[in-house]
Formats: C-alpha cells, structure tokens, sequence
C-alpha cells in the first residue's frame, strides 16, 4: 500500500498554540507588568489580574533524556506541565499557583538545578559544542562552561550586580554562539597556520574554493611535484580556519598553540546605548582542562572589578567607555598588546582620533 | 553492563553547583554504549587538549539538504560506538514553550533511535538531539514526524527561525513574534530543507528593543519590535518606584540617550518627539512606563558572525512595519523574497546577505531590491567625497 | 515560453552537468540552475529548475552535501572520507 507508507516531509514544528497554559491564551498580548519576586522567580501581572508566576532554573545546555522526563515530572506536578527554555540555555516553569513556588524549587534543588538568572544577575551562559561534537573546536565549551558558573555562581542565585551580565562561549571564530555582542565573550582561538596537507588537497577539496575562503588572500593555487595543491602565506595568516571549514586537509587544532581569548563590553540590547561588539581584553589563555583555571579566574576578576566599579544599570561596555579603555586595562591589571590593535578592515576607525584621554 | 570508563578529568566537572553536563553523559552511558565511548572519547579529549572528530559527512533524510549534521570520530577502532554520531536540528515551537507531554514524545523517540543526549536548545534555536548512526536517521525522522516535529535548518538554506517569549508572556511585546516566527517557518518549509541560497539565511524576531534573542547580533534579517506613539506613562506608579527609592534622575533621566526626560521630583516629563524608544526607563519601571500602543516592528538586515569577511550588526532597512494582518505579512514576505532574489542572483558562494550589501554597497542593494533610501538608514551620511553621482539618464530619455 | 522543457528533460540535463563537474567543481543549487536558464533561456524558470533539483535528490541520482557551504553532487559511499 503506497498511500500507508508515504513519507510525511514539510510539516514544520508543531503550533505553539499547542503548549502554551490557559492563562497565557486568555491573557496573550494583554500583559501589563511585572516583577521580579526573589532572585529566580518573577511574576506577570495581566490587564485581567491573572498572575503568572515563573521559576526560572539553570539549564546544563547538553541534557540527557533522563534528565529532561524528571524536569517533565517536576512541571507536571507542579505546572500543570507547562514550561519553557529560554534562549540562554535556562529552563522556565509556568505557574498559576503561587503556593507551588517552594515546593519546586525544593524538587529542582533535590535534582541539581540552581534558580536565578533573573534581574541583576549573570544568567546561563550561551554556548556551542566544543569537543563533545566538534571537528573544529579550539577549546571545551561545556567544560569551560561549567568551571565558569561554578566560579561566578552567587552572581546567578543571588541579584547583587550593577546591572545585567551575559556571557557566551564560542570555541572557535565559526562563533555558532554569535558571541560576539556580549558582556564578557569567552572565545577559543587558533593561533598557528594550517599544516597543509600538500598531497591531498587537491583530493579532497576544490582548490578554487580553498583560495576564496581566506579573507586575507593568504592562500594560493601552486603545483609540487606535478600535484596542483595550495600554499599558505604564514606572515598573512591570521588563523580564521576559514580554510579549514572549506577543506579538511587544512587542518587547524593543535593541542599546544590552541586557547582562549577574553573579549569584553558587547551587548545586543539597546536599553540607554547602542547594541555594540565585545572587544579584545585578553589575546590568549590556555587550554587547561578540567577546569580552566585561567580562564575562570580572568572571567571572575573582570566580573568583580566592573560589580564594584559600575553605576546602577551599567553594563560592562557602558562602564568601560565611560572610564575609557586605558583605565580598564589599569584597572584590570591588563597588559596591552599588539594584538589588541586591529588591522583588518576598518581597523583605522578603532584608532583613537581625540584628545579624550584620562590619567 | 553499566561499566563506565575512567574518567578522571570529566569527573572533576561533576563537582560544583552548576548542573553538570558530565553526570548527563554518564546517566545516558548507564543506558547507552555510544556514550560510553563518548565519555572515553572526550576524557582523551580534556588529556591531549584536542578534538577528535572528523570533518563533516554527507549524510541527510531523503529530500533534504539540512538538519542533520554527520559527525565521525577519528578514533573509530578505540570508540566504535560513536564511529557515526550524527546530529539532528529539530525545529523547535515558537518561543520554546513545551508541554511534559511534547518533551517526553521526544524522550521516548530518542531513547529508541539515538543517544539519548540532547541539547535544550542549539545556538540557531533548534532542539539538538546529539548522536546517532546513519541507519537511525530515517526512523528517527519517522518517529518525528509521528509525533508532530520536523528537522530544522543547516546549510545554505533558511536557518530556523528563532524569537523570544513575546506577548505570550511579556507586555513589551511590540509585535506578536510567535505567530511571525511561526508563519515565516511554515511558509518557507522549502527553504528550510532544500539549500538554494549562496549561504545561510537566519530570522530571528525579537519583540522589543531589548532583543532577547541577539536578533540585531545574529541573524539576516532582525525584526525587532517598536512603537511610534508615545510611552504609556502612570504617573501615580512613577512616584511609587521613586518613593521605594529608585533614583530617577541619575539612574533613569541621567541614562537616557535622547535626554528627553524630566524629572522633578513629583512628576516624569518626556518629550516624546525625542524618545529613541531604548527601553531603558521603561526596563527600570515597568509598573509605571510601558511601549506605546501603535506598535509595530522595525526591519533591519545584515548581521553576522566574522566568518567570512568579519563579524557585522544588522542594519536598518524598514524603520517602522507594522505586522498585524495578512497584508502586513505578505508585505514582509514581498521584502524577503525581493532580497532573496537579488542575493540569490548576484550573491558569491559563501557570501551572507550583509557582506553582500558590503561589496556592492548599500544603495545599489536598495535600488535592485526597489526601497527607496531614509535617514534610518545610517548611523550618518557619508563623510567620504567620493560620490557616485547619479548622471541622470538623459540620453534614454532622447529616445 | 516557447516550445515546453519537461522538468525530467531538466533534471537529465542537471544531473549531466553535476556528473560532469563531479570532482572538479562543486556546484550549488543557483549554480545549476543558472547553468539551466543559458542551456534553455527562458524556456525555463527558478521554479522549474527546483523541481528538477527536487526529483534529482528524491529519487537519490543526487545528493544536497556540506563543506562550508550546501553543494550537489553525486552520491558518495557512506563514511568515505572526503
């Protein structure tokens, strides 16, 4: 019977209609506050009155399916089953009943999963792959993940910053985690050339290809030992692994020469400022497995230095410009370096072209 | 057999109060042989400081070209049970609302199909279901399909669409961004699945200008929500936050970009004319300060990560879209697909729509994509005296 | 339109065009169909040549691949290392 077995295609993801609570069909559109009750639980106040409450629990991102039916069990007894992710990985449950406040956030306590996030916080951090599922990753992103969050976790549980902290981890300049606009970005990084493999190249790749993937034009068709193949201009490379993504005989990872960069004051918002890119605060830390100890301690000062140093609302770039860049790196006992001068495209309009300057 | 691997590197992560992704691998491994060796695996990983997967792999579901993304170890013979381990994208609901229900369908599906690790949620916005071999493929997307999902971007097609909670729980919400998200998913199911374009596609809706999804960071084409009357204002509320000690004039006045606010102890003034719609004093109040009530959606396009030509924000292109109706929609539609033929045409491989607009320049996209250039356009006019000047077509006109 | 293209006759030729690049240079899906639109001109459209790409890969003559970018090739072996 051809019609029984048809392949069902193009279905798209269910409506959402499908999951949301009575109380979020009856009061759609028609919010009109809300408060943040305690660090990790705010409430919604609706133009009829309804109050919804939401419990907002730290996510691991990477979750087996054994976790994900004892989160079900959880929002079953307590939220009628309803929840939600957020985009930064968190897990946020839909509650009509204040009353079942406490006793999920017991039952979350009991399975491991912290509340907060919420407010003047530091919320989860967005991240990507890393070594679990990666061909091109420079560094962990879950492990690295998860030495940070231990490291800054009363800033998750507890609202006692400035104003909002977003971190993100890419591992490497693929950046699947578009970290690029975030307040402290956590990004692995190459540093050495592709070791070419001369003799496959032209096996396993089109070399045209490999030749338009290198935004510096560092790399060229040559021919050796009768085989077409590329070579790569070392002093032009600046370690994209562009090439890499196009062409597997490029390959990057190195064991040694891999690490992490810190960059710092994006955001994506445009409360008082202009959304704005993260920049360079640290070149290049190592990879230190389990726990990056590095990488956690400059993540930890950065966040203690601007929590003791910004105005009420003051995100980190917001605070670095208002002190100006010098005195960040003072501040933050930083050592500048040439790698923290741009010299891709537009680097010039990065120079500073005013007197503005502080002792 | 439930014999786990030493892991004495990843059992460090098992400490600490954040959950840990470690006691997730070994959970699945008391079930699963392929994440036993996904542990063994990656515990090398963490001692040699390296990955150990192989560059991609060409495998799919029959008819599609994204979604799933082939995954090999480069260390089949110590670790066959993740030889294959293939993900799948699987498009999530708008907003990312489940029921315990649609969570445990997934469950069950991928306990009999795959590895039984997930992750909630990929970057892009989908449910990942990490790891399986290509013989699973098509029951798993049979099982899917079973229960209602289907597989998401990758590739040069549209990504999946992604937005933030919207009005389904926020009284920010300029636009109703989960039915936007919904219906661009919907409609464009065969751009989703069937790579066409030079590059990626990326939507994503955010209903405000606080942008909880990055959408002016991350995505092609960033729709975030905005309004044009003025901010609805409780004056009564104002005093209230004021009296509980919020600092209004240095911490909400003294903050706002267009300085078109007034505080004088008793009463907030805002010269709405110069209001930048920021949301600051409205994130700072939201009992006493709310968007206005003609609400609507600003269209901007660009943005990207720096793969290939550097890392880009979205720019504007629509300053005000109002997206109420069909007819808003199919208006918003009729702006995409104009973009997509054009990229689509001219576009090099590789090339995302914002760089695109880099080579050719600005107005020379607007003029093939039939927009007349505005002020909101640009940060500024040009500083630069080298003008195309327009030379008129006269000589057509002879004729 | 002048005298029809049948979306298989499209297809073949495609698939010819694919082959024919096989190893020398990886074609994205607007790079056959503009490869289509000089063969025949306006004897055919974008969403002709989308269906001809659709039955290629449906009936499994080809296959959507990855490297950085979505390409259409031949069917490789599975696992083979590209």
């Amino acid at each position: 019977m051809a019609e029984a077995t048809k392949r069902v295609t193009d279905i798209g993801p269910p409506h959402y209609e499908k999951f949301l609570p009575e109380i979020i069909k009856k009061n759609y559109g028609t919010w009109k506050y809300h408060e943040v009750l305690k660090p990790g639980v705010m409430v919604h106040v609706g133009e009829s009155g309804d109050k919804l409450f939401t419990v907002r629990a730290a996510g691991a991102r990477l979750m087996s399916i054994y976790r994900i039916r004892e989160i079900a069990d959880l929002a079953d007894k307590y939220s009628g089953g309803h929840l939600r992710f957020t985009s930064r990985h968190n897990i946020e449950f839909l509650l009509t009943d204040s009353a079942n406040i406490e006793p999920l956030i017991a039952g979350l306590k009991e399975i491991g999963h912290p509340i907060g996030g919420i407010g003047n916080s530091i919320s989860s951090i967005v991240h990507t792959q890393g070594w679990i599922h990666c061909h091109s990753a420079a560094t962990d992103a879950s492990g690295v993940v998860k030495a940070v969050m231990d490291e800054v976790f009363p800033h998750f549980e507890k609202m006692d910053l400035p104003g909002k902290l977003r971190i993100a981890l890419a591992c490497c300049l693929n950046m699947c985690g578009a970290v690029h606009c975030s307040d402290i970005a956590i990004l692995g990084v190459h540093t050495r050339p592709p070791k070419t493999d001369f003799a496959t190249v032209n096996k396993v790749c089109e070399i045209p290809n490999v030749v338009a993937s290198c935004p510096t034009a560092a790399i060229r068709p040559v021919t050796a030992d009768g085989n077409r193949t590329v070579e790569v201009i070392e002093e032009q490379c600046m370690f994209c692994a562009n090439c890499f993504t196009v062409c597997p005989a490029m390959p990057m990872n190195d064991p040694d020469t891999d690490g992490i960069s810190i960059w710092v004051g994006g955001k994506v918002s445009n409360a008082r400022t202009e959304p704005q890119f993260s920049k360079l605060a640290i070149p290049f830390l190592p990879n230190n497995p389990p726990r990056w100890p590095e990488v956690t301690s400059a993540v930890s000062n950065l966040v203690e230095l601007w929590a003791a140093n910004a105005r009420p609302f003051e995100r980190m770039g917001e605070w670095i410009d208002r002190i100006t860049w010098p005195r960040f790196f003072k501040m933050a006992g930083l050592e500048f370096h040439p790698e923290h001068i741009d010299d891709f495209k537009h680097a010039g309009l990065t120079y500073k072209r005013s007197m503005h300057l502080v002792r | 057999m439930a014999e786990l691997p030493a892991t004495p590197l990843l059992d460090d992560l098992e400490k600490g109060p954040w959950p840990s992704f470690v006691t997730e691998i070994k959970n699945a491994a008391l079930h699963k042989d392929s994440c036993k060796d996904l542990l063994g695996q990656l515990e090398r990983s963490y001692r040699e400081k390296i990955g150990h997967w192989k560059h991609g792999g060409i495998v799919g579901v029959l008819g599609y070209g994204g979604g799933v993304i082939g995954r090999y170890s480069d260390l089949p013979k110590e670790f066959p049970g993740i030889a294959h381990f293939h993900t799948l994208r699987i498009n999530q609901p708008s907003g990312w609302f489940y029921t315990s229900k649609a969570l445990r369908d997934i469950c069950d599906l991928w306990e009999e199909h795959g590895s039984g690790l997930t992750n909630m949620h990929g970057s892009t916005g989908d449910i990942i279901l990490l790891g399986t071999t290509t013989d699973e493929l098509e029951p798993t997307f049979k099982a899917l399909t079973d229960v209602g999902f289907d597989i998401g971007g990758s590739g040069s097609d549209v990504r999946t669409p992604s937005c933030c909670v919207g009005p389904a729980r926020c009284e920010w919400a300029c636009y109703d961004t989960l039915k936007v998200c919904y219906q661009l998913t919907m409609d464009y199911q065969d751009e989703i699945h069937r790579p066409m374009f030079p590059y990626k596609f990326k939507f994503k809706m955010s209903g405000c200008p606080n942008d909880c999804v990055a959408s002016i960071a991350r995505s092609d084409m960033s729709i975030i929500g905005t309004w044009r009357d003025d901010i609805q204002q409780d004056d009564a509320a104002v005093k209230e936050y004021a009296d509980k000690g919020l600092n209004i004039q240095r911490d909400v006045v003294g903050n706002c970009p267009g300085q078109c606010m007034e505080w004088d102890g008793e009463k907030l003034t805002i010269d709405n004319d110069l209001c930048r719609r920021c949301m600051h004093c409205i994130n700072a109040m939201p009992k006493a300060l709310a968007p206005g009530k003609d609400r609507g959606a600003t269209i901007l396009l660009g943005s990207k990560a720096p793969i290939v030509e550097g890392a880009l924000l979205s720019s504007v292109l629509i300053p005000f879209l109002k997206i109420d109706n069909e007819e808003d929609f199919k208006d918003l539609q009729a702006l995409v697909e104009e973009i997509w033929e054009v990229w689509g045409e001219e576009g090099k491989n590789r090339e995302r729509v914002g760089e695109f607009i880099q080579r050719v320049g600005m107005a020379n996209f607007l003029e093939a994509i039939g927009l007349e250039p505005v002020a909101e356009m640009v940060a500024h006019p040009r500083e630069n005296p080298y003008v195309f000047y327009n030379q008129g077509d006269d000589e057509e006109e002879d004729k | 339109m002048s005298d029809e293209v049948s979306v298989e006759e499209v297809a073949d030729a495609m698939y010819k065009q694919i082959a024919d690049a096989q190893g020398l240079k990886k074609l994205k899906p607007g790079d056959v169909t503009k490869m289509m639109r000089e063969l025949y001109g306006d004897r055919v459209d974008k969403k002709l040549c989308k269906l001809a790409i659709r039955i290629l890969i449906e009936s499994e003559r080809c296959v959507y691949t990855y490297f950085g970018g979505s390409y259409i090739e031949l069917p490789p072996k599975e696992g083979e290392e590209k």
